[in-house]
């Protein structure tokens, strides 16, 4: 366990953000964190919709049980947290 | 005695240079301090100043300038023009006297290195009145506010500011020990004098002065045109050595130092005059938008001026004149939002009027910054003002350091620019910020921004309260909206209609 900064792009919202989490924190911890300091504030809730968690200039959503231990970040590194719609 | 007239004796005194003889050339010229293009004297002799003015002259125009302004103030020092200006508007002046005033000060030394260390005998006699002007501006710039101290304490930042770590200073100290402290001679000219005071100057001094005018502040109107008058004369220092380096094969060299000035400039004033122009000034005050002023003022200038000199606009021109429509509104929002950390109060300047006339100006703007507001004003309206305010700090981009922000909403397209220098992760806020870094990485890669102080543990508490004392920010002097929130009363009442209807 230990303290790990991120950079936050949330999606809807206009600046990036320090983020800070923890090392065993999972993707979905992740997203939740970075939500805190931007939906409510600045971006709207999308009921019914979640957040998935990517590297900046990838496609691919990280797994949502993924540790950032796991990831392979640098420390300070952006990522971007996208809204998911749900699939049918 | 009869006196000679100017044209009589003024070549030659202006071409006046010294043939060292006791000390080599380089010697009474370090490259570090004079620069380093491999021009010998003789090429520097060609310098050729088309502001042309005696010492005897400029005494005499300087006391009459001095005069008027001192005037208006005098007159109007009783008028409460002060006190009964708009909120938004003494946030204004408040910015504009901390951000300016002591950097002013400090461009004394950039002018006096031209003085001193130039080898064109034309730049130095410019330089000469440039430095006196600098120190002009610099005092009556800390004189002026000085009778609103007792007013108000945010009024004791025009001479605080550059004393603090407060982050929009640091920004600001970083672009000016970037282009004018840390330069030799000749870059201070293209850098200082060219690339910044001939655009991005006319705008805050002249454009300002205009909504000063409209928005009753006839000192400040006044104060800033008699600056603007010395800074359209000693700006004109940089064109005659860009042509030297031209004439002598440097123009890559020369451009590239122009790229990066211009570019520096652009992005601070972003965060400076945007916000002044397009929400602080009210809106009935408001002569026209930040874009079309960098239009008339900078866009169209510039573009003249460097194709009469024979340089070619930036590289990044294009998306220079895409950002012209979406940088600021960020930096708007961005210091709205962490409002306590700066020593102004920032004025929301997004009621439905408000809101038309940006739409109007930037179409597009309700479906991106306004989605944004849209949350912030429901917040305000519920009296959910925790959430109105941030948790923790922006990501700073290691080049302008401010905000790394971009368009938010359904155009959402914010980006990090990152680069990794000798094992250490950097953050820019554009190509253009992360290509100025990668051109001399030494040169920036030691600098810490406010975001690497924060981690390093340079900031006790890790929180705001440590982060405001880090500031220097002290109570009376924080920040917050401008106008207390009753911007927000008429969504109050939209509301209640709509509840009824």
């Amino acid at each position: 366990m230990a303290l790990f900064p991120l950079s936050s792009n949330f999606e809807g919202d206009f600046v990036l953000q320090l983020l800070p989490v923890d090392t065993e924190n999972t993707m979905d911890e992740v997203a939740a964190a970075a939500a805190h300091h931007s939906v409510g504030r600045r971006v709207r809730a999308r009921p019914g919709q979640i957040l998935r968690v990517r590297k900046q200039g990838s496609e691919d959503f990280l797994p949502r049980t993924m540790k950032v231990a796991d990831a392979g970040f640098k420390p300070t590194e952006t990522i971007e947290i996208v809204w998911e719609a749900p699939k049918h | 005695m009869a006196l000679l007239t100017r044209m009589d004796w003024y070549d030659i005194a202006r071409k006046t240079n010294w043939s060292p003889t006791y000390v080599t050339e380089s010697e009474l010229f370090p490259a570090e301090l004079a620069g380093d293009y491999g021009l010998p004297q003789t090429a520097w002799e060609q310098y050729d100043e088309p502001y042309k003015q005696t010492y005897p002259e400029y005494v005499k125009i300087q006391r009459e300038k001095d005069a008027g302004a001192y005037s208006v103030k005098g007159a109007l020092e009783r008028s409460k023009i002060f006190e009964n200006s708009d909120p938004g508007w003494k946030s204004v002046i408040k910015a504009h006297y901390g951000a300016i005033s002591r950097a002013e000060y400090a461009a004394a030394s950039a002018e006096a290195r031209m003085v001193r260390f130039s080898k064109a005998p034309g730049m130095r006699n410019m330089a000469t009145m440039g430095t006196l002007d600098e120190v002009r501006h610099g005092q009556i710039q800390l004189y002026f506010p000085h009778e609103h101290v007792s007013k108000d304490r945010q009024m004791d930042w025009a001479f605080k500011a550059y004393d603090t770590n407060e982050w929009a200073i640091i920004a600001a100290r970083h672009f000016f020990d970037d282009i004018m402290m840390t330069r030799d001679a000749i870059s201070v000219s293209i850098m200082l004098t060219f690339s910044f005071e001939t655009g991005f100057t006319n705008m805050q001094f002249l454009g300002l002065a205009a909504d000063a005018a409209e928005a009753g502040d006839h000192t400040f109107a006044s104060l800033i045109s008699s600056i603007q008058t010395d800074e359209s004369r000693h700006a004109q220092i940089g064109g005659p050595a860009l042509q030297v380096l031209i004439q002598n094969g440097k123009k890559a060299e020369a451009q590239k130092k122009v790229d990066i000035a211009f570019w520096r400039a652009w992005k601070l004033f972003s965060a400076l005059t945007g916000p002044m122009m397009d929400y602080y000034t009210p809106i009935e005050h408001r002569k026209q938008s930040f874009k079309e002023f960098m239009e008339e003022w900078i866009v169209a200038q510039f573009e003249r001026a460097l194709t009469d000199l024979g340089l070619d606009l930036p590289w990044y021109w294009d998306h220079f004149l895409e950002e012209l429509s979406q940088q600021h509104h960020g930096m708007h929002l961005g210091i709205w939002f962490w409002r306590p950390t700066v020593w102004w109060n920032p004025a929301a300047g997004v009621t439905p009027v408000e809101r038309d006339w940006l739409e109007e100006k930037y179409p597009g703007w309700n479906d991106t910054w306004g989605q944004c507001w849209d949350v912030i004003i429901d917040n305000v309206v519920d009296g959910n003002m925790a959430m109105t305010y941030p948790e923790t700090l922006p990501m700073v981009c290691n080049m302008s350091n401010l905000p790394i922000n971009y368009t938010p909403g359904k155009q959402w397209n914010v980006k990090d620019f990152p680069l990794e220098y000798k094992g250490r992760l950097y953050h820019f806020g554009s190509e253009q910020d992360r290509w100025c870094f990668e051109q001399e990485p030494e040169r920036y890669a030691g600098h810490l921004s406010l975001v690497d102080r924060f981690l390093a543990g340079m900031i006790q508490p890790m929180d705001l309260g440590g982060a405001l004392n880090f500031m220097s920010l002290a109570p009376g002097e924080i920040g917050d909206d401008a106008h207390n929130y009753a911007w927000a009363d008429v969504y109050k009442a939209m509301r209640e209609i709509k509840k009824a209807s």
